[in-house]
């Protein structure tokens, strides 16, 4: 059974996604890479994300990944704010009751994007 | 069903898309079924997350309704990866609602530089109220308005500002009653779905913003909404808002609606006077069960909802419609 069954599924994703983006847009460190973007776009993209990190997609390409986050780079995205996305992923998960072990596994499959998003 | 096509049984389900029926197999999604029968079809995750597979449709099975808005919802949009029928599924197609033809009943200015516009349509408009149809200008151009009336109120209420210089909204505020006026609708995501009789609704909107507040709220008390209703209309000044009278008595006579006026500058004791995100957030107490809907200017509905979002309200239970100004 994979963490997104355990944790209860697509509505399990809708608090995720809402608690995860709550902690983005509230820290300084990467909240104004968020400024300018639609809500509603950006909310189904992370849910997607966190779907993808807990093992409830069947399959992913980092090419949308890559083309989404290519207009961040030029202000300065790099390897810190992608930290930044790792912590609260972490925390995030834990506040729906995910243990350490699915942490570090969920931390795994997010840091095997890190190249997509950097453009690397 | 004893029918089999290849290795697989039918499973008893169709699918009616125009003049084509397919029959789908056991197990088969909608989205499988399309593209065995060889249609293209948008998708990506194929686990009901990224959306990109919705269609419409007749009662679609509830299961592939998960995760979308309640307004989609009602309007039978579907998860296609998602969906596996049973019975007919009759998919509804993309085209265009047709341009009908209107008639301008008033044209009452309600503020400096708006005007409550009532037009009668010669074949009754579908829509439910707080969505917009387009306004059909004799050049062509065409504009958006949203609609504050009732159905059964037969004519169709639009608060039009008056755009410097603005070419439909200059012709329809110098209209006559009796002129023609063709409109095309309805459309958008922004209406009442009366899922939950005593939820919390939340309606903030900044100048004429309000039309499709006046039209959601109107139709959450039709419908018997009984949970509290907040209104909170915004403006520069107090003689930008309008309509206040009327509100005012909309909510005496019902006793869950509160009626709000809100302005970010020259407060006399009728109104608030504050960021229209601030005052929304102290009246309405608590807002992780609350639906919000937010209209206007778009740059002040962003505002809004991202406002109300990190205050608590859940990214599915906020319905936004921001308008986009064109210029002539």
């Amino acid at each position: 059974m994979s963490l997104y069954e355990r944790l209860g599924g697509e509505p399990a994703m809708q608090s995720a996604v809402d608690n995860f983006y709550r902690r983005m847009l509230t820290d300084d460190r990467v909240s104004s890479f968020f400024d300018d973007v639609d809500m509603d776009g950006q909310i189904a993209k992370q849910k997607a994300f966190l779907t993808f990190v807990t093992g409830g997609l069947a399959e992913y390409t980092g090419k949308d990944m890559r083309a989404a986050h290519a207009p961040l780079l030029e202000r300065g995205l790099a390897d810190e704010h992608v930290d930044v996305v790792v912590e609260h992923l972490g925390a995030t998960l834990a506040d729906l009751g995910a243990d350490p072990k699915d942490i570090g596994e969920v931390a795994a499959l997010a840091e095997s994007v890190r190249g997509d998003v950097l453009g690397r | 069903m004893s029918e089999q096509v290849g290795e697989r049984r039918l499973s008893g389900a169709t699918l009616r898309n125009g003049e084509h029926e397919i029959a789908l197999l056991e197990g088969e999604t909608v989205l499988e079924g399309l593209e065995r029968a060889g249609l293209d079809v948008a998708s990506g995750c194929r686990a009901g997350t990224c959306c990109k597979c919705m269609l419409q449709a007749e009662d679609p099975p509830p299961d592939s309704q998960r995760g979308l808005r309640p307004t989609l919802r009602a309007q039978g949009y579907f998860l296609a990866c998602q969906a596996r029928p049973e019975g007919t599924l009759s998919l509804r197609g993309a085209e265009a609602p047709p341009v009908i033809d209107a008639v301008v009943e008033s044209v009452e200015k309600v503020a400096p530089d708006v005007a409550r516009i009532l037009l009668r349509p010669a074949t009754p408009l579908s829509f439910r109220p707080g969505q917009y149809l387009d306004v059909v200008h004799p050049s062509g151009a065409s504009r958006s308005y949203s609609i504050a009336s009732l159905p059964a109120d037969g004519v169709l209420e639009l608060h039009v500002r008056r755009v410097p210089d603005g070419l439909v909204s200059g012709w329809l505020h110098e209209l006559a009653a009796g002129a023609p006026v063709p409109v095309r609708g309805a459309f958008g995501q922004c209406f009442h779905v009366s899922d939950d009789a005593n939820k919390k609704l939340l309606l903030v909107g900044a100048g004429t913003g309000l039309a499709p507040l006046l039209g959601i709220a109107r139709d959450a008390l039709d419908q018997g909404h009984a949970g509290p209703i907040d209104l909170v209309h915004g403006g520069l000044t107090p003689e930008r808002l309008y309509l206040r009278e009327e509100l005012d008595e909309l909510a005496a006579r019902w006793s869950q609606l509160r009626v709000h006026h809100c302005v970010l500058k020259e407060a006399t004791k009728r109104e608030h006077e504050g960021r229209l995100d601030e005052v929304a957030i102290r009246l309405a107490g608590t807002l992780s069960s609350t639906r919000a809907f937010l209209c206007g200017d778009a740059e002040i509905v962003r505002v809004l909802q991202r406002s109300l979002f990190l205050a608590g309200i859940p990214s599915g239970e906020i319905l936004a419609d921001p308008f986009l100004t064109l210029r002539a």
